[in-house]
């Protein structure tokens, strides 16, 4: 058992966890102009840090513009390798932004070593949620809770829910180089899980080191990305609008992209991210969701998710599907497998498509329904679905359980 | 087949995420026993074949078996980064390997158990394997852009 003392330190503590971690999701989601003295005075003091004189500034509306501005000038914004051959070997001949990197790396190293461990999120899987005051009365040690709290829920909400789709639509892996992509309001995830240790009385940092941090996290209470150059530091503003959700059974506040009527992210410049209840979209899918674009889609969430908007009935009427059969669902009662053919203009060849109902149930209760394409030359919805796991239908029809 | 109860008590989602730490989401049913399936079963994109059914099909290529570890081995996850599926087992109870020829190329692994394994998504709740081998493949769909090499149509696997 934890003694009552330990037990109310632990949930002070906890307490002011919770409320820094507030103020950090707060400032990764702030959709307001960034504050430019404050941030260029961060920039500049962290170009003194790494011994480089103090860059112009360049400021533009949004990530993309900023982009634009980046890939103009590859002599200013060198392709950044880290690691190999080509890299200098001593980091006087390294660009600013390997640089700093660099001594933002060796810092980190640093606090956590402070904190007794790294941001813990090494393992793929999530750790086990439950409500925070009962880990603690349960023992659960006060860092890990923390970790759960803070790190991962401002982590699943900023890195993964935002700043991942928001990198998606904006910086689409074309194989080329951006430089080095600071995110300055969407580094608080990592920002605000060394910031809630000390502040929570957890962890003692050395003074430069604690000192980078707090520049660091001013930057990312200031301002958007940002790309740090040769004597040139392109800076972005802060979208204008974030629409958000909470994520489904989130203990910790975790929230993710979601606007019905409209972009979810939206810059200055109209840069628009579309994002519906977390799945990031392409624009056709709020502004014309056509039934030949639906079928051009490759990704099947985005078609589940525009089929879903428009309607399950409205689109095989649309589509102008022809029902072929239909067939229990072996392993998943009640639920029945439809086998429909597509007009031969849609993709300009004989082909099938099957409508199969996920085993498993939404949090309203509802099943989600998916559209697999499939050979023509299937007339047994069983042996189409066999077919997608490369089964005969004989052997799908022995399927025990779909979960 | 469902495996007939034993005579302790079954596991149930909630017993499977305190055991393993990973979580599933909180509206599917936690206390209900979950079902130790010894034959064909599915799991959203992801389907555990009883190795007879496909053993002309599919061959492990090296002697690469390794233990499934007490916090699980991931099988597969979606591109959104999330909801991965994850086989887990009691220590010594369960080997797996990636090392897998599928003449159909959607086996993603092999897995050989001696007592109850679980498959465990988030969204999609555990289900239990009972002891035996199996293969894991993925879910295809016809291609509907690409024409493949010899004209026909080329399949490809499901994205999510």
């Amino acid at each position: 058992m934890t003694p009552v003392s330990a037990l109310s330190q632990g949930s002070h503590r906890l307490a002011v966890a919770r409320r820094v971690s507030d103020e950090w999701r707060a400032h990764g989601l702030a959709a307001r102009p960034a504050d430019r003295p404050a941030a260029e005075a961060v920039v500049v003091a962290l170009y003194r840090l790494i011994d480089a004189p103090a860059p112009e500034f360049v400021w533009a509306p949004s990530p993309t513009a900023a982009l634009s501005i980046v890939h103009d000038d590859p002599h200013t914004f060198p392709p950044v390798h880290l690691r190999g051959a080509n890299l200098p070997r001593y980091p006087d001949g390294w660009s600013p932004a390997a640089r700093l990197a660099n001594r933002v790396q060796d810092v980190r190293r640093n606090l956590d070593r402070a904190v007794g461990h790294g941001v813990s999120r090494g393992s793929w899987w999530r750790p086990l949620d439950i409500p925070a005051d009962r880990a603690l009365v349960t023992g659960v040690p006060v860092p890990a809770i923390i970790d759960m709290v803070v790190g991962d829920a401002l982590y699943t909400t900023l890195h993964n829910c935002v700043r991942a789709l928001i990198r998606a639509e904006l910086m689409p892996t074309t194989g080329g180089t951006d430089g080095m992509t600071w995110y300055g309001q969407h580094d608080a995830h990592w920002i605000g899980h060394y910031d809630v240790f000390a502040r929570a009385g957890l962890a003692d940092y050395r003074r430069p080191d604690a000192e980078l941090l707090a520049l660091l996290a001013e930057l990312a209470r200031s301002t958007g990305w940002w790309w740090p150059g040769e004597g040139r530091c392109v800076m972005s503003e802060r979208p204008t609008e974030v629409h958000t959700e909470p994520l489904p059974n989130a203990l910790n506040g975790e929230v993710r992209l979601h606007r019905d009527d409209g972009p979810a992210v939206r810059f200055a410049d109209d840069t628009r991210i579309h994002v519906l209840h977390g799945t990031h979209v392409p624009t056709w899918v709020m502004t014309d969701p056509s039934v030949e674009r639906i079928h051009a889609e490759r990704n099947i969430e985005v078609r589940r998710t525009v089929i879903e908007r428009i309607g399950w009935d409205t689109y095989i009427a649309q589509a102008r599907l022809r029902h072929i059969a239909a067939a229990g669902d072996p392993g998943n009662p009640g639920s029945e497998l439809h086998l429909y053919d597509v007009p031969r203009e849609l993709w300009r060849r004989p082909a099938r498509l099957l409508l199969v109902v996920n085993g498993s149930v939404e949090p309203d209760g509802s099943h989600r329904r998916y559209g697999l394409s499939v050979p023509a030359h299937f007339d047994d919805p069983v042996a189409a679905a066999g077919w997608t796991y490369g089964l005969s239908g004989e052997h799908y029809a022995r399927l025990v359980r779909r979960t | 087949m469902l495996m007939p109860m034993s005579t302790s008590a079954p596991t149930t989602l909630a017993d499977l995420t305190r055991r393993s730490g990973l979580d599933v989401l909180d509206h599917l049913e936690r206390e209900v026993a979950i079902p130790v399936v010894d034959g064909l079963q599915a799991q959203g994109d992801l389907i555990v074949v009883p190795y007879a059914f496909v053993a002309r099909a599919v061959t492990p290529t090296a002697g690469n078996w390794r233990e499934v570890p007490a916090a699980g081995v991931e099988l597969l996850r979606s591109a959104a980064g999330g909801n991965p599926h994850t086989l887990v087992a009691d220590p010594g109870t369960c080997r797996w390997t990636r090392h897998v020829r599928d003449t159909m190329g959607l086996a993603i692994a092999m897995i050989e158990t001696s007592a109850v394994a679980y498959l465990i998504h988030p969204e999609h709740g555990g289900t239990g394997i009972a002891p035996g081998r199996y293969v894991v493949r993925r879910q295809r769909e016809r291609d509907t852009e690409r024409i493949g090499r010899f004209g026909n149509l080329g399949n490809r696997m499901i994205a999510d």
